[in-house]
């Protein structure tokens, strides 16, 4: 297992759409546990997306069970989505999103409430997951990246809700 | 490098961005850090900006007397010491939103800060709006906050009640809790 770089904007692979995963193979699953690592190694960090690494495949992992509000909510723990589409989403909420390829801004995004994930797991077994709240906009924002979309490119208002960083952990 | 802060204000309308950035493009400025806004209908630019051999006002202000009497902007340059700038906003406390709001009266902005002052918070934004009817205004004050380990947070709270009650307004204050991803 290594800890890898994190690819920091303007980075062209933060912009680019990513690639269905042909197999959860030996290689893929050796990949999605550096994901892991890498994503834990990261202070406070509760999901990281494979381009955010350099690696543009359609895989996410969110874990928002030791954050401190997402772990009071329901949720799934160690979360490993590999080729996911949202099948549905509904409800609305507004909630301050950072981004390790985006160190300088915080924002507020609005996001689902709750989404219906369809997904391969870590050992390639398809999977339906539900999930509300913190883990389903850690859900939403990762997918994105697989979309070469940024968290920047869904704020409404300057005024009101992007933020410069004040605080570097 | 020289360092100067650029301030510029006046009535709002199209074009002063255009005309401050010209200016700043064919003095060879560059613009390090900016916030732009609109206060009751006048545009307030703020900008830091740098030279490679500019270190004097001097070598600066003059350029902006057209914008001056062109547009009928005030402009103002100072001179920023290199060590006071940084590029990194490194705080060490735990960020916090504060909302104030209430029927507005004199004191509210004053009590707050003079709080937070005393407990050595850092406020590192502010809002504050006058909405509502004309015969009903109501104050709207918005803080970003750090607040330092060891700050009693029940006695800043005790502060705040007598503020509340002494001002008939409302005060919240939340910790910022951003998603990591």
């Amino acid at each position: 297992m290594a800890v890898l770089p994190i690819r920091v904007f303007p980075d062209p692979v933060l912009q680019e759409k990513s690639a269905p995963v042909e197999g959860v193979t030996a290689e893929v699953s050796a990949f999605i546990d550096d994901l892991v690592e890498t994503m834990r190694s990261s202070p406070g960090g509760v999901g990281i997306a494979a381009p955010q690494v350099g690696e543009p495949k359609r895989i996410v992992v969110v874990d928002v069970s030791a954050h401190r509000r997402g772990g009071q909510e329901q949720n799934h723990g160690l979360l490993v989505l590999v080729n996911p589409e949202i099948l549905a989403m509904g409800g609305k909420q507004l909630v301050r999103e950072g981004c390790m390829s985006v160190p300088d801004y915080t924002a507020n995004v609005q996001r689902a409430q709750w989404v219906l994930v369809d997904a391969l797991d870590r050992h390639g077994n398809r999977k339906i997951i539900e999930s509300l709240g913190f883990e389903a906009v850690a859900i939403q924002h990762e997918m994105d990246h697989l979309d070469g979309i940024l968290f920047l490119d869904r704020v409404v208002s300057i005024k009101n809700d992007l933020f410069r960083r004040k605080k570097y952990r | 490098m020289g360092h100067f802060s650029l301030s510029v204000v006046g009535r709002d309308r199209p074009g002063i961005v255009a005309e401050v950035s010209r200016v700043l493009l064919e003095l060879g400025c560059n613009i390090e850090d900016s916030t732009c806004t609109i206060l009751s209908g006048q545009f307030a630019m703020i900008l830091v900006i740098a030279h490679r051999e500019f270190s004097s006002v001097a070598d600066i202000d003059p350029s902006f007397e057209p914008v001056r009497k062109g547009m009928g902007l005030t402009v103002s340059v100072h001179a920023l010491k290199d060590e006071e700038v940084t590029r990194e906003k490194r705080f060490t406390g735990r960020p916090h939103i504060i909302s104030v709001y209430g029927a507005d009266r004199p004191g509210i902005v004053h009590s707050v800060a003079r709080e937070l002052a005393r407990c050595k918070v850092n406020i590192t934004d502010l809002n504050t709006q006058v909405v509502g009817a004309q015969d009903r205004p109501v104050y709207v004050m918005v803080l970003e906050v750090d607040i330092p380990e060891g700050v009693d947070m029940k006695e800043l709270e005790r502060e705040f009640d007598k503020i509340r009650k002494e001002l008939s307004v409302s005060i919240s204050v939340r910790p910022i809790e951003a998603l990591e991803l």
